[in-house]
């Protein structure tokens, strides 16, 4: 059986995938389908990442031919430290109770 | 799936909020010329746009409770009067015609009318859902004229929040609601007529 996915919050995926460096749309389809095994739709990205730029998690970079390029603001740098931390708490009790 | 990407793609693009289209439109309509538009690609898109779509109502309307404007629950119907009265009509229509056939062809003696209106009915009554829809047709119709009369809201006022209702008068959805009245009035003494007949008989 493949591995499940660690996780299916398309916002979460984003970050994580903009930690790596700047992106467009599509690179970030392909890194998320990568690193996740999360084949997420374009209409679900640029939802959720419309979402993160409203947030300031995430800013727009001038247009690289006729795509744009998005990349991790300092505070959503933060934001996805604190999210992954209180992910990996949960993970290690887990893990802990389960004995693996 | 057949494809048509430029026309379904633009079609699918409407579900999104126009601001959203305005800032994220051209870079969504790039990303998915890159892809290959399956149905799963095309209903993402469909239930992306009509997520934020939604989510753009809830944050309008939040925001302008918050800043002491009323805000309508109903919005759509009293927006858009006109199409409801006519969606009224035409719900109304087949109900009319047999309600009028009827009473000019038993009342008024016109046999040439009822020979076109009792096979009609019979076979309306012999398809349940017809029948049910025949019957149900002037409630729907005048709740559909009705509706963009109606606004119902609430508003912060003194710091509260408060339900506001009023009403409007327009000519062709009250003209509406009024012929469905009378077709659905005379409709229900008809039923009620001849269940009376059917009981005692």
């Amino acid at each position: 059986m493949a591995d499940p996915a660690p996780t299916n919050d398309p916002g979460l995926l984003l970050l994580i995938s903009l930690a790596g460096g700047p992106k467009h749309g599509h690179a970030m389809l392909l890194d998320i389908a990568a690193f996740a095994g999360v084949r997420l739709g374009p209409g679900t990205l640029y939802g959720a990442l419309s979402r993160l730029e409203e947030e300031g998690l995430v800013a727009a970079l001038p247009t690289d031919g006729r795509r744009r390029p998005y990349r991790l603001t300092p505070s959503g740098r933060r934001a996805l430290a604190s999210r992954l931390g209180g992910l990996d708490r949960a993970v290690q009790t887990g893990l802990q109770r389960v004995g693996a | 799936m057949s494809r048509s990407p430029g026309r379904l793609v633009r079609l699918l693009m409407r579900c999104y909020p126009a601001t959203w289209r305005d800032r994220y439109g051209d870079e969504l309509l790039d990303l998915v010329s890159d892809l290959p538009l399956t149905p799963r690609v095309a209903l993402d898109l469909a239930s992306s746009g009509l997520g934020l779509r939604a989510r753009a109502l809830r944050a309008g309307a939040a925001h302008r409770v918050l800043q002491g404007d009323s805000v309508m629950a109903i919005q759509p119907a009293w927006r858009h009067p006109t199409a409801f009265a006519v969606a009224g009509a035409l719900l109304l229509l087949p109900t009319f015609c047999l309600v009028v056939g009827s009473l000019l062809g038993y009342e008024l003696g016109l046999t040439g009318l009822l020979g076109i209106v009792a096979p009609i009915q019979a076979t309306a009554a012999s398809i349940r859902a017809v029948d049910l829809f025949l019957v149900a047709a002037p409630a729907l119709a005048l709740a559909a004229a009705i509706a963009p009369l109606v606004r119902l809201g609430w508003e912060r006022r003194d710091g509260t929040l408060q339900a506001v209702l009023a009403v409007r008068a327009l000519a062709l959805n009250l003209a509406i609601a009024l012929v469905a009245v009378a077709v659905g009035s005379l409709l229900a003494w008809h039923i009620v007529v001849e269940s009376l007949l059917e009981a005692g008989a």
